[in-house]
């Protein structure tokens, strides 16, 4: 007989299982739960931060938001300087992959030699290393193009400054990092820079940004500046002045054009000068500098008008006083002072007219050493120009408690103070505002502007009248006279300092006038230094330049002709009809 | 009373499912805006680097260049100009309120 199975009964159930083997398994699953929730305590509460740090680390990223430079205009809305997209081309030479072809196609399109391009890809000790920074946009596209494994674009910024040399020295440049450094680059740094801004973002796996975190700090971008320039006359003042500087074989030349009724400096043209689209890092001091504005010398006999106008100031000439300059030479305290062409009798005009030593330091040692530091004082010698510009200089005029006669006469005619040309064509807007001195201003104004007397209107004028006669018939500045505008100036024609004395043959040209004469709008004023080509007065390498300055100047202001002129154009009658 | 939790459950699961789904869109949305952001950018810079090259090809030295030796045209001079009055009544209001110079 078989023995049958009963399903009701199982003997492990009636095996005695021990409770503890049950607990402790209980316990162990529990312990499990109890580590669990310490380890999300510890994660979600204790060591939180760390944690989101670590997440943080690996998505999140903080962008710098660039802020944009600001442009720098001209007068007329122009652009003189404006940033543009200029990639800069970096690698980890550890991560690059590139065969010879692809090696030499690089180094063309960097402009760089092969070799000096493999030293730096070979370098396997630096994990970054820059292979060019602000190339062309499209050399930047063709880089790109070439694929080359662990090579990267870096999107960067450079100022183009499409007026190139002829407004080169007013600009001055800004290096790689968009920071000025030169010129109204520097001087306007902080309005044209901007804040840079940034913000946080979440980047997935494939490098796009998902999301913003917390506040974004948007940029500020820099402000426009506009400038009082003109780049028309910039250029045309420029233009001049380089072929002047070509032609007299000179070392170099500035020219300053200035709006009496505003106050604008309207062009600063140096030449030669360095090139602002160029590697201007590697320029020196003498290329860079705006000589207008930095160089200082004796003003020699462009002097002269100021003390012409102390002596009627005072009352004791008149524009028809006589004057003995015969016999063309003086002496004062053992030095003697020559004319270059003895005159014998002059009225004050024609002193100013013939440019006379003699006249005008007997004029000089009329008045008190006192009152012609006072008037030079007045006229901003001595001082550094309130102009916001790098390196501008205010020359030198020494206290005149110091002054022995000798130097009172000798600075009555440019010598023994210095000054920059800008500072001279500053002076002579006295002339050109009938007696007072204005602020000069190179942003954009379009105001007229107040001055501050230091001569009386009259006597002012008077002075322009003897700039005229210096620029007519019988004057030393023939050939600054200009079609259609009548012009009045004064030349000056100085020795070039060097060392403890003079060099015998080493001259700077200059002339300062303004033009239309009875109701001036402009003050022009040129210096060619060190001409060798044989002319060296102001007269003859200098007016020219200011007559064909003013020439384009007033036609671009809109001036109307003041003195008649030969019309030359040419008229053909055309019966109307039907 | 188990059906409603059931049905909570499934609602709880749904809802987890749609926030997943827009969480999803939202950032679909957020690229699509950041590349056309990027885009913006770029169009603004090469409206700039092509406001610099125009500003470039119309300098004085390129404008007198081109009159001169392919127009063979002259500077102006007084000489060669016609002046003329415009009555002031005839002036833009701009111009009449220019500072007198």
């Amino acid at each position: 007989m078989s023995r049958g199975i009963n399903y009701a009964s199982s003997p492990l159930l009636t095996s005695k299982t021990p409770v503890w083997r049950s607990k402790f398994i209980v316990a162990v699953i529990a312990l499990g739960f109890v580590g669990l929730i310490g380890r999300a305590t510890y994660i979600q509460v204790i060591n939180n931060n760390f944690f989101k740090r670590q997440g943080e680390v690996r998505f999140v990223r903080t962008l710098d938001l660039p802020a944009n430079r600001g442009k720098i205009l001209d007068r007329n809305g122009l652009i003189l300087a404006s940033s543009v997209l200029a990639p800069s081309v970096w690698a980890i030479p550890e991560d690059v992959d590139v065969d010879d072809a692809n090696l030499t196609k690089l180094a063309k399109l960097l402009d760089i030699p092969k070799k000096e391009l493999s030293k730096k890809l070979n370098d396997e000790d630096k994990s970054f290393v820059w292979l060019k920074r602000q190339v062309d946009e499209s050399n930047a596209k063709m880089i790109e193009a070439l694929g080359i494994k662990g090579i990267y674009l870096r999107n960067e910024y450079k100022r183009k400054y499409p007026e190139g040399d002829s407004a080169a020295s007013i600009m001055g440049y800004a290096n790689v990092d968009g920071k000025g450094l030169g010129g109204v680059e520097f001087a306007l740094n902080h309005e044209l820079a901007g804040q840079a801004g940034s913000r946080k973002v979440i980047k997935n796996r494939l490098g796009q940004v998902v999301e913003n975190i917390g506040e974004q700090r948007p940029p500020t971008a820099g402000k426009d500046q506009q400038l009082s320039i003109d780049s028309r006359i910039q250029f045309f003042a420029f233009q001049k002045l380089r072929d002047a500087v070509v032609e007299h074989k000179a070392n170099s030349g500035s020219a300053v054009v200035i709006d009496v009724v505003t106050g604008e400096v309207l062009a600063l043209a140096n030449y030669p000068v360095g090139n602002n689209t160029s590697k201007k890092e590697g320029m020196n001091g003498a290329q860079l500098r705006n000589r207008a504005l930095s160089d200082t010398f004796e003003p020699g006999s462009t002097m002269k008008p100021f003390i012409a106008a102390l002596a009627l100031e005072r009352g004791f000439v008149k524009p028809e006083t006589v004057i003995q300059t015969a016999p063309g030479r003086m002496t004062i305290g053992g030095a003697t002072i020559s004319d270059a062409h003895p005159q014998g009798e002059l009225t004050v005009n024609q002193v100013i007219q013939k440019s006379s030593n003699v006249g005008i330091v007997k004029l000089a040692m009329q008045t008190e050493p006192k009152d012609m530091w006072s008037m030079y004082d007045q006229l901003g010698f001595g001082q550094k120009p309130q102009l916001s510009f790098p390196g501008v200089v205010g020359g030198k005029l020494r206290s005149y408690k110091t002054w022995r006669p000798i130097e009172q006469a000798t600075m009555s005619y440019g010598y023994g103070l210095s000054c920059s040309l800008f500072q001279l064509a500053h002076a002579y807007s006295v002339f050109a505002r009938d007696g007072e001195i204005i602020p000069l201003t190179l942003t954009k104004s379009n105001q007229r502007v107040t001055g501050v007397p230091v001569f009386k209107s009259n006597n002012a004028i008077a002075v322009r009248h003897m700039l005229n006669l210096a620029t007519s018939a019988g004057g030393t500045a023939q050939k600054a006279q200009t079609i259609g505008y009548s012009v009045g100036g004064k030349t000056g024609t100085a020795h070039i300092q060097e060392g403890k004395g003079y060099a015998s043959k080493k001259y700077r040209g200059f002339f300062v006038g303004m033009a239309p004469i009875e109701n001036p709008r402009i003050v022009v004023a040129v210096m060619i230094e060190e001409p060798k080509n044989g002319k060296y007065f102001g007269g003859d390498v200098a007016a020219p330049v200011f007559s064909e300055t003013v020439q384009q100047t007033l036609r671009i202001l809109g001036v109307q002709p003041d003195i008649n002129v030969k019309p030359q154009i040419v008229y053909s009658a055309v019966e109307e009809s039907f | 009373m188990i059906r409603i939790n059931f049905m909570l459950l499934a609602a709880v699961v749904m809802t987890m499912l749609y926030v997943v789904k827009v969480q999803y869109e939202s950032r679909q949305l957020f690229v699509a805006i950041e590349k056309a952001t990027l885009e913006v950018r770029k169009l603004e810079l090469n409206h700039s680097a092509l406001q610099v090259e125009i500003r470039v090809q119309a300098t004085p030295l390129i404008i007198e260049k081109l009159a001169k030796d392919k127009l063979q045209m002259r500077s102006a001079t007084p000489a060669v100009t016609q002046y003329i009055s415009i009555p002031a009544s005839l002036l833009p209001p701009t111009q009449t309120s220019e500072v007198a110079k």
